[in-house]
C-alpha cells in the first residue's frame, strides 16, 4: 500500500519535474528541475531495491552531470540564465507532434501488445512481495554481489568503460583547450 | 506503516537531530575561545545565566547569538530570485543532517529497535554518504547565484571548482578503507577494527586518513581551504546576501557537515567507537565516538588559527598535482600490502613491506610537494591597464 | 506498482525528452533532454530486473551501471562541445550554427 502510493508520487514528481526542465525559460531553474527528476528517479530506484543503482544516480547525475551543466551554463549564457529569446526552435510545433506520436502511436502501443504475462508470474509476485510489507528480510541483492558480479563474468565491459571515460575525459579537455589556443592566435596575429 | 515502525524510526532519528545541534552550539562557543586564546584574547566571557552576574565562562554566548539570529531582520536583495533565497538555506541543512544517519552510532537505545530502519547498515553505507554530502556544492551554488551579487556568485563558483576537486582525492583515499574490509557497510568497516587495529595504525592508512582530512577541510570550507567565503576578498562569499535566521541555518549546515565528515573519518580510520571501558560499558561508544569526532574538530580550530589561506590556484594544483597522484599510488600500495598480508607471509616480511611503503609514501610526497607548487611569477594585468 | 506502470512511466519520461531535444534552440537544454531519455532507459532495465526472470544474475543493475557511466562520458565530451561551438560562434543557439546551409 506505501510503496503504490510512493511509486505514484515519485511517479508524478518525476514527470512534473522533467517536463519543467525541457520547457522552463530560466537555464538555471530547468538545471534544478532536472536535479529534482534525477532525486526521483533515484527514488524509484530504492522503490525496486536497486540501492546501488540509486546511490550512484545520486553521486554521478545529481553531483557530477547537474554541476557540470551549470558550469556550462554560467560559461555559455548570460548569469542569470535567462533565455531572452524565444526558446521554441523553429518547426517545433512538428518536434512537439512527432515526440507526441511517438509516445501515441509507438511506445504505448508496444506495452499494451507485449504478452507480459509470459514473464513467469509466481516469481514476479514473488519479487514484489519481497519489496512490498516484509521489511525485516535484508534485500535479496546486495551490492556484493554485484561487485562479484561486475568481476566475474564482466571483466572486459568494466575495462572497456573505463577506457572510454580515460578517452572522455582526455577528449573533453583537447576540444575545449583546443578551441582556446586557435582564438589566442586570432588575437595575437593581428 | 505500522505504529512499530514509526515508533523506531522515531527512535534512531531524534536523538541525532537532538545531539549533533546542541553540539553544534557548544562548538561555536569552543571555536570562539581557542581562537582568541591562539589570537592573545579572551573570547566570550561575559555571557552566562540571564539576570544573573554567573557567567560561566561566557557558556551562555551561544544561546544569546541564538537569539539575536533569531530576531533580526530577513533581507533579500531586489534582483534575488526570491525562491531559490529562500531554498538554499534548506537545502545546504538537509544533506547535512541526512548523512549523520550513516555514521555507526551505537546508541544503547538501539537494542529496543526491531525494523531495520538504521541506515548505517545499509550495504552501501559509505557510497551514501558521499553521495549526499555531494548536494551540499548545489547549495552553495544556489545561495551565490539567487543573490544576485557579485561576490557572492564568485563565492559559489570558488566553492564548487573546490569542492568537486576535492571529492576526488577523499573518495580516493575512503576507497583503501573499503577495499582492505571488503565491505561499504559502515557497520562492517567499524567492526574489522576492533581490537585497536585501526586504520589510522598502518603506513597508507596514515597516509590515506592525513589525505582525507585534508580534503574534508576543503569539502567543509575550513580555514585555510576557505576561498568560498574569503572576507577580504568576497565579503562573506556565496552567504553574503543572508541574515537572520537563513544566516543561522547556514551557520548550522556547515558544523553539522563538519560533524558529519569527521564522523565519517573516525569511523573509516579511527576505529569508530572504539576506546578504553566499552567493553565494559556499551554505552561508552557513544561518548568515545563524539570525544573523536571533537578530537578532529579542535585539530580544524587549531589549523584556522595558524594557517594563512590559499591562493586559488595553489588550491587547484593541491589537489589535483598532489593529493590525487599520492592517494591513487596509496591504493596501490594498500593493494600490494593487502596481498602480502593475505598470502600469509612472516612478520618479517610484513615490517619490510610497512618500512618500504613508508619510505615510498613520504619520498613521492616530498617529490610532489617540489614539482606541483605553483611558482608565484609577477602577475600579469591582462585587462586592467 | 506493475512492470506495465513502470514501462508506461518510462515511456512517458523518453517522450518528455524526445520532446524537449526536438522544440529546444539552446543546446544545453537538448543535453538534458537527452539526459532524461537516457534514465527513462535505465528505469527500464531496472524494472525488467525487478520483475523479470533471473534475478540474482543481476543483468538490470550492472546494465544500467554501465549506461550511467556511458552517459557520464556523454555529457562530459557534449558539454565541452557546446563549450567549444560557444567560443567559435559566440552562442549555443542551435539555429544559429547553420554554416553548413547555403544562404
Amino acid at each position: 500500500m506505501t510503496q503504490e502510493t510512493a511509486f505514484y508520487l515519485l511517479a508524478i514528481i518525476a514527470v512534473l519535474a522533467a517536463v519543467t526542465a525541457v520547457r522552463l525559460r530560466n537555464l538555471i531553474h530547468g538545471v534544478f528541475a532536472l536535479v529534482i527528476f534525477f532525486a526521483a528517479l533515484a527514488g524509484l530506484f530504492l522503490l525496486l531495491m536497486a540501492q546501488f543503482i540509486a546511490a550512484v544516480q545520486v553521486l554521478v547525475y545529481i553531483g557530477a552531470v547537474g554541476i557540470l551543466l551549470l558550469f556550462a551554463i554560467m560559461l555559455t549564457e548570460r548569469v542569470t540564465g535567462d533565455d531572452g529569446r524565444r526558446i521554441t526552435s523553429r518547426g517545433g510545433f512538428w518536434g512537439a507532434t512527432a515526440a507526441l506520436g511517438v509516445a501515441v502511436f509507438v511506445l504505448l502501443p508496444g506495452i499494451q501488445q507485449t504478452d507480459l504475462n509470459r514473464l513467469p508470474a509466481e516469481l514476479a509476485e514473488a519479487n514484489a512481495t519481497a519489496a512490498d510489507a516484509n521489511a525485516t528480510m535484508a534485500p535479496p541483492h546486495t551490492v556484493e554481489a554485484l561487485g562479484k558480479r561486475l568481476i566475474e563474468p564482466y571483466i572486459i565491459t568494466l575495462e572497456v568503460v573505463a577506457l572510454l571515460l580515460t578517452a572522455a575525459l582526455i577528449g573533453a579537455v583537447a576540444v575545449s583547450q583546443g578551441a582556446r589556443r586557435v582564438e589566442d592566435e586570432e588575437e595575437a596575429s593581428p | 506503516m505500522s505504529w512499530e515502525l514509526i515508533r523506531d524510526i522515531l527512535i534512531t532519528t531524534v536523538p541525532l537531530l537532538v545531539i549533533f545541534p546542541s553540539l553544534f552550539a557548544f562548538t561555536t562557543w569552543i571555536e570562539r575561545k581557542a581562537l582568541a586564546r591562539i589570537q592573545n584574547r579572551i573570547g566570550p566571557n561575559k555571557t552566562g545565566v540571564p539576570c544573573t552576574r554567573i557567567s560561566l565562562f561566557g557558556l551562555g554566548q551561544p544561546a544569546a547569538d541564538g537569539i539575536k539570529m533569531l530576531f533580526k531582520e530577513d533581507i533579500v536583495p531586489k534582483g534575488a530570485d526570491r525562491l531559490f533565497h529562500l531554498l538554499a538555506p534548506i537545502v545546504a541543512l538537509i544533506p547535512a543532517m541526512l548523512v549523520l544517519c550513516f555514521l555507526p552510532l551505537e546508541f544503547p537505545w538501539a537494542k529496543f529497535v526491531q525494523a531495520p530502519v538504521q541506515a548505517f547498515l545499509l550495504d552501501g553505507a559509505v557510497i551514501f554518504f558521499f553521495a549526499i554530502t555531494g548536494l551540499n556544492t548545489l547549495a552553495v551554488f544556489m545561495a551565490g547565484w539567487a543573490s544576485r551579487n557579485k561576490y557572492s556568485l564568485l563565492g559559489g563558483m570558488r566553492a564548487i571548482a573546490q569542492m568537486v576537486s576535492y571529492e576526488i582525492p577523499l573518495v580516493l583515499s575512503a576507497v583503501i578503507v573499503v577495499m582492505l574490509v571488503g565491505s561499504l557497510n559502515a557497520a562492517d568497516i567499524a567492526a574489522a577494527q576492533k581490537g585497536y587495529q585501526w586504520h589510522l595504525f598502518t603506513p597508507w592508512g596514515l597516509a590515506a586518513f592525513v589525505i582525507f582530512f585534508i580534503a574534508a577541510l576543503a569539502e567543509t570550507n575550513r580555514s585555510p581551504f576557505d576561498l568560498p567565503e574569503a572576507e577580504s576578498e568576497l565579503i562573506a562569499g556565496y552567504f553574503t546576501e543572508y541574515s537572520g535566521f537563513k544566516f543561522a541555518l547556514f551557520f548550522l549546515g556547515e558544523y553539522i557537515a563538519m560533524f558529519a565528515i569527521s564522523g565519517l573519518a573516525v569511523t573509516l580510520f579511527l576505529g569508530a567507537g572504539e576506546g578504553p571501558g566499552v567493553a565494559a560499558v556499551p554505552a561508552l561508544s557513544v561518548a568515545w565516538f563524539i570525544a573523536k569526532i571533537f578530537a578532529l574538530i579542535g585539530i580544524m580550530i587549531w589549523l584556522r588559527g595558524t594557517l594563512p589561506r590559499l591562493r586559488v590556484d595553489q588550491l587547484m594544483a593541491f589537489a589535483w598535482k598532489f593529493l590525487l597522484p599520492l592517494s591513487i599510488l596509496n591504493i596501490l600500495i594498500a593493494g600490494f600490502a593487502w596481498h602480502v598480508a593475505k598470502s600469509g607471509a612472516g612478520t618479517g616480511l610484513k615490517a619490510v613491506v610497512w618500512i618500504a611503503s613508508l619510505i615510498t609514501l613520504y619520498a613521492v610526497a616530498r617529490g610532489l610537494n617540489r614539482i606541483s607548487r605553483p611558482e608565484a611569477a609577477p602577475r600579469e594585468y591582462k585587462y586592467a591597464e | 506498482m506493475t512492470l506495465e506502470g513502470l514501462l508506461i512511466l518510462s515511456a512517458v519520461l523518453f517522450c518528455v525528452g524526445l520532446l524537449g531535444a526536438f522544440t529546444r534552440r539552446n543546446a544545453v537544454v537538448v543535453l538534458f533532454s537527452i539526459e532524461i531519455m537516457l534514465n527513462a532507459a535505465n528505469l527500464n532495465f531496472i524494472a525488467f530486473w525487478r520483475y523479470g526472470e533471473n534475478p540474482e544474475l543481476l543483468h538490470g543493475p550492472l546494465f544500467a551501471l554501465f549506461a550511467i557511466a556511458v552517459a557520464a562520458a556523454e555529457i562530459a565530451v557534449g558539454l565541452a562541445l557546446v563549450i567549444a561551438v560557444y567560443r567559435h560562434f559566440k552562442t549555443v543557439d542551435l539555429e544559429k550554427l547553420n554554416t553548413l546551409k547555403e544562404e
